[in-house]
């Protein structure tokens, strides 16, 4: 079974949330797969013991051989290829390295070769959580690039937890696809119950069924628990706010180790959604 | 003219409390929130649109018929876009990132790349000026079409109106969207929190600022929330030669403040709107400058 912890805002607990569900479980895979800005490993501390660079593959152009590369620019959909007078200027962070000029452009003349755009991490913790992340290195874009190469991880017949990336787009519907079920983490503010309604949509669309954990419960307005009762969605959990969890957090402590009851609630929210997922 | 653009790396550090205050202090600017997937700030703007436009991102590979089954669009095809069925092929929507080899290739001319509705963009006017804001379909992609679209549209306003900055919102991460909001501004401003996921995910994009060579500055938000981190935040920054342009105290007003849809730096009570105050007013002498 998958279940992914996502949330349209950033900064709600999607990562609370996700290392304390791994840590109730103690034997499952954990996955991060905001790979622009991993942070469960600092909560799960993995012994990290394979780390495999991802790469794709950038054009390169022999110019000085009298062969015009007007072609690549005028095929290149991303804008990666300009052809200003008569030299080819190349903007790497635009390439999604598609191979598009080498088809197009005269032959032998662009050639390629292998840029490093982040790397995978696996590794293990204790007792039995199997750890894999992807960390997108600064100033490259192919955020989905890293993505695809960590799904291909997954271990399907584990139980597997995935620690989405914020927000609403591609990368985040990247890391929500596989899931058999979605937390959707939020806080009861008006940015958490905007950004709620519109996850609450790409999950529709998906056909994903889900649930909502509210934190830092207390703070703001019913508009949250308001929202989720007239649609119909299940609350699974309301995290409280309090100071000290924020203090905990910001040493790399997780909910457990602040209060060891959330490993119980835990474990009864991860039995509850085996029982809507096996329903299904 | 002059652009700032507030960024994070971390989700959910302030990003948007610490753009609206700007954008309440200063005089004269237009205002653009470039996280297009999780827009907010007009929530706190309360912008009426005057004008909507359809966003069209890029096209989508599409088979459009007399598909012979020949393979070399998925021989060729990097993104596992194309798969085979026993007739024609499939193509994942989801995966393909419209670069055109397909079509190009085809000896049959069956696949066409098809321009797609991603989302919107509104042109609005709020109590504090112009401001340019924009929602990408849920699950789209191409942030970064999007963010630059809305960015040149807040600078042809500027430049009719005659306002000499533009302050931007940008989005968490440090990927397209993100990038594409940084890209020529004058200033990136990164709040950051002194947790370990702050500190981890302000090293990021910090890079991406350095990698675009972009003028940084840092502000601590709720600082005393942990006080090591945030001296060793301090450090790397003074050992990497960026200000600390300040250091936000942990206020329960600011999610007091929002859940009322009040910008923080109206509440003359807060402590943290005093110091963005401040922050404000630094920013600004850099701005004249």
């Amino acid at each position: 079974m998958i279940i992914s912890v996502a949330s349209g805002k950033g900064g709600t607990g999607k990562t609370t949330v996700a290392v304390a569900l791994a840590k109730s479980l103690n034997y499952c895979q954990f996955m991060d797969f905001d790979v622009d800005a991993p942070n469960a490993s600092l909560f799960l501390k993995p012994d990290i013991k394979h780390v495999k660079k991802v790469t794709m593959k950038q054009p390169y152009f022999l110019t000085g051989t009298g062969k015009s590369f007007k072609a690549c620019a005028d095929f290149c959909h991303y804008n990666a290829v300009a052809y200003i007078g008569e030299d080819v200027v190349f903007f790497s962070e635009l390439c999604h390295g598609c191979g598009g000029c080498i088809l197009v452009g005269p032959e032998g003349a662009v050639r390629e070769k292998d840029v490093e755009i982040g790397e995978i991490s696996k590794g293990f913790c204790s007792p039995g959580i199997n750890f894999a992340m992807g960390n997108l290195k600064p100033g490259g874009t192919r955020t989905t690039a890293i993505q695809n190469e960590l799904e291909k991880n997954i271990e399907y017949d584990n139980h597997v937890i995935i620690d989405c990336p914020p927000g609403t787009s591609c990368s985040m519907v990247m890391a929500v696809k596989n899931s058999d079920f979605c937390i959707l983490v939020t806080e009861p503010t008006p940015f958490g119950l905007n950004d709620l309604m519109i996850s609450v949509e790409v999950l529709k669309d998906l056909k994903i069924p889900f649930g909502v954990i509210v934190n830092r419960f207390g703070i703001g307005n019913d508009e949250v628990l308001d929202y989720c009762k007239n649609n119909n969605i299940k609350i699974l959990a309301k995290i409280p706010n309090d100071l000290n969890i924020a203090k905990y957090y910001s040493k790399g402590l997780t909910l457990i180790d602040f209060d060891p009851t959330w490993k119980d609630k835990f474990a009864d929210i991860i039995s509850e959604i085996e029982k809507e997922v096996l329903k299904k | 003219m002059k652009q700032i653009t507030v960024i994070s790396g971390k989700g959910g550090t302030g990003k948007t409390t610490l753009a609206s205050s700007f954008i309440r202090l200063a005089k004269e600017q237009v205002a653009v929130d470039c996280d297009v997937d999780a827009a907010n700030l007009y929530i706190l703007l309360d912008p009426y649109k005057k004008v909507t436009e359809k966003f069209i991102g890029s096209s989508k590979a599409e088979v459009i018929g007399n598909c012979i089954n020949c393979g070399k669009c998925e021989e060729l095809c990097r993104f596992d876009a194309i798969s085979d069925s026993l007739t024609d092929i499939k193509i994942d929507k989801l995966k393909c990132e419209s670069c055109g080899v397909c079509e190009y290739i085809c000896p049959t001319e069956a696949i066409k790349l098809k321009p797609e509705e991603q989302g919107e963009f509104y042109i609005s006017e709020t109590a504090m000026g112009p401001f340019v804001h924009a929602r990408l379909n849920p699950g789209a992609e191409n942030s970064g079409l999007l963010v630059t679209k809305i960015r040149n549209i807040a600078e042809d306003i500027a430049y009719r109106d005659n306002k000499n900055l533009i302050i931007i919102d940008g989005a968490p991460g440090i990927g397209c969207a993100v990038i594409a909001s940084l890209n020529g501004v004058d200033y990136a401003i990164i709040v950051t929190e002194p947790t370990l996921s702050g500190i981890s995910d302000f090293k990021k994009i910090f890079e991406v600022t350095k990698f675009f060579n972009t003028k940084s500055f840092v502000c601590i938000n709720k600082f005393d929330i942990n006080l090591n981190n945030t001296e060793e935040l301090e450090k790397f920054c003074s050992e990497n030669n960026v200000e600390v342009i300040g250091k936000i105290p942990y206020d329960e007003k600011v999610p007091e403040n929002l859940s009322n849809k009040k910008i923080i730096v109206d509440d003359m009570s807060s402590e943290a709107g005093k110091e963005i105050k401040r922050i404000w007013g630094k920013l600004e002498g850099y701005l004249l400058t």
